[in-house]
């Protein structure tokens, strides 16, 4: 259902802020919040508006069970996005896909080599990187898509990196489904790069993420390794 | 409170499943969202369990985040807000008026309003200015639904008022608050 005369979604997106929408009326405009963003920014607008109110809350900590529960309920029965997956707890396929792309890769021997496998959800390989650490000027990463990968039309793959530390991710640009390509590393992450905990790949936007964030789900990651 | 860059970052590594910055996460902020829902709930028990929903929902969620372009807090309370009301909607968890007129006397401390809101931030101020503009039935109408989750009709029979009197007050109140708002 579209709400077209702009008083009334002004009226609604404030009633429901304030949480005086009910009933059917709420399910109603919620459902139409999904597909109407000019409406949720209306909604924005007014949390905006009348947060104030809730710095009066007196903040109360609550009891320890709450966040037991809360953890049983998001920990992964797997073990490919707990905490030790970004810490450094190597799962055997990770191993294995090591191995693979090691032999992937054409390098002259004996050089240092930071290799990334990033996988699915079922920790299956999909999409490897490397590079040569501490070289600095042309630096650029060889990505290789594993098997014949489709993209859905009017998104984008973007590469990030992790670094170490608790910061946010940092964009390393877009990758394409080509089974090989090259990524240039921007310049001013050519050293970070080579202290990255981890890569991922997430689905984003033609042309990118428009924040400068992850905003997309993310497909792939995996820790970075040195060889 | 954390910073509100901090909370963003801690919600960036959460949107790459991250649990570790989920952990963070919840210790930054699981008091002041624990307080919002206890404020609307009334009940440790209900407050829990909303919280608990919600935490869920923040972390099953959390990459929509930067499409909403609002403050960190103000994302993740909408949710706690948002959970807590449709549990008090619940039918058989409605109130009679008298259990509101009980709890709504019971808790003083928000009843100073605006007044209490001039010590925080510029938003702050300026919301308590434009609420202090409204006429006294306004002011109280749009404070009680937002702050303790009362609905059109329990706020009628709680300031004992016919229903239709109850909706123009919220309807005109928030049309001047926001007026007032884009001009201060």
């Amino acid at each position: 259902m579209k709400y077209r005369n702009d008083q009334i979604r002004e009226a609604l997106a404030a009633e429901y802020a304030l949480g005086t929408l009910q009933g059917a009326a709420r399910r109603r405009f919620e459902r139409s919040l999904k597909e109407d963003p000019a409406l949720r920014r209306l909604v924005t607008q007014w949390q905006e508006r009348l947060a104030p109110l809730d710095e009066a809350a007196r903040p109360v900590a609550p009891p320890a069970r709450v966040w037991r529960a809360i953890q049983q309920r998001v920990a992964p029965a797997s073990r490919w996005n707990s905490v030790g997956f970004w810490r450094g707890i190597a799962l055997v396929s990770t191993t294995a896909a090591v191995l693979l792309a090691v032999s992937l890769l054409t390098l002259a021997p004996r050089r240092e080599t930071m290799v990334v496998v990033m996988s699915d959800a079922q920790s299956r390989p999909a999409i490897t990187v490397s590079w040569q650490p501490r070289q600095l000027g042309d630096k650029r990463l060889r990505v290789r898509v594993i098997g014949h990968q489709t993209m859905d039309p009017e998104t984008a793959w973007e590469l990030w990196m992790l670094p170490p530390g608790d910061r946010k991710p940092v964009s390393l640009g877009l990758i394409t489904t080509h089974e090989t390509q090259t990524v240039v590393v921007p310049a001013q992450l050519q050293e970070a790069i080579d202290s990255a905990q981890a890569l991922a790949m997430s689905i984003e936007p033609e042309g990118g993420s428009p924040t400068g964030l992850p905003s997309g789900p993310v497909l792939y990651q995996g820790q970075c390794t040195k060889l | 409170m954390a910073d509100p860059d901090v909370i963003a970052q801690l919600m960036a590594r959460c949107a790459l499943r991250d649990q570790r910055a989920f952990g963070q996460l919840y210790r930054h902020t699981s008091a002041k969202l624990y307080g919002v829902a206890l404020r609307i709930l009334r009940r440790g028990d209900w407050a829990e369990e909303v919280l608990q929903e919600s935490y869920v929902n923040i972390w099953n969620h959390v990459e929509e985040y930067s499409a909403a372009r609002s403050a960190p807090m103000t994302w993740m309370t909408a949710i706690v807000r948002n959970r807590a009301l449709d549990w008090l909607r619940r039918p058989r968890f409605e109130h009679g008026s008298e259990d509101y007129d009980l709890l709504v006397e019971a808790v003083p401390d928000e009843a100073q309003g605006p007044e209490a809101l001039l010590a925080l931030g510029r938003d702050a101020r300026a919301l308590a200015e434009c609420l202090k503009q409204l006429s006294g039935n306004q002011r109280q109408s749009i404070t009680l639904a937002y702050l303790h989750g009362l609905s059109h009709g329990e706020l009628a029979q709680h300031m004992r008022e016919p229903l239709g009197t109850v909706k123009t007050w919220i309807r005109r109140g928030l049309e001047r608050l926001k007026t007032c708002m884009e001009t201060t």
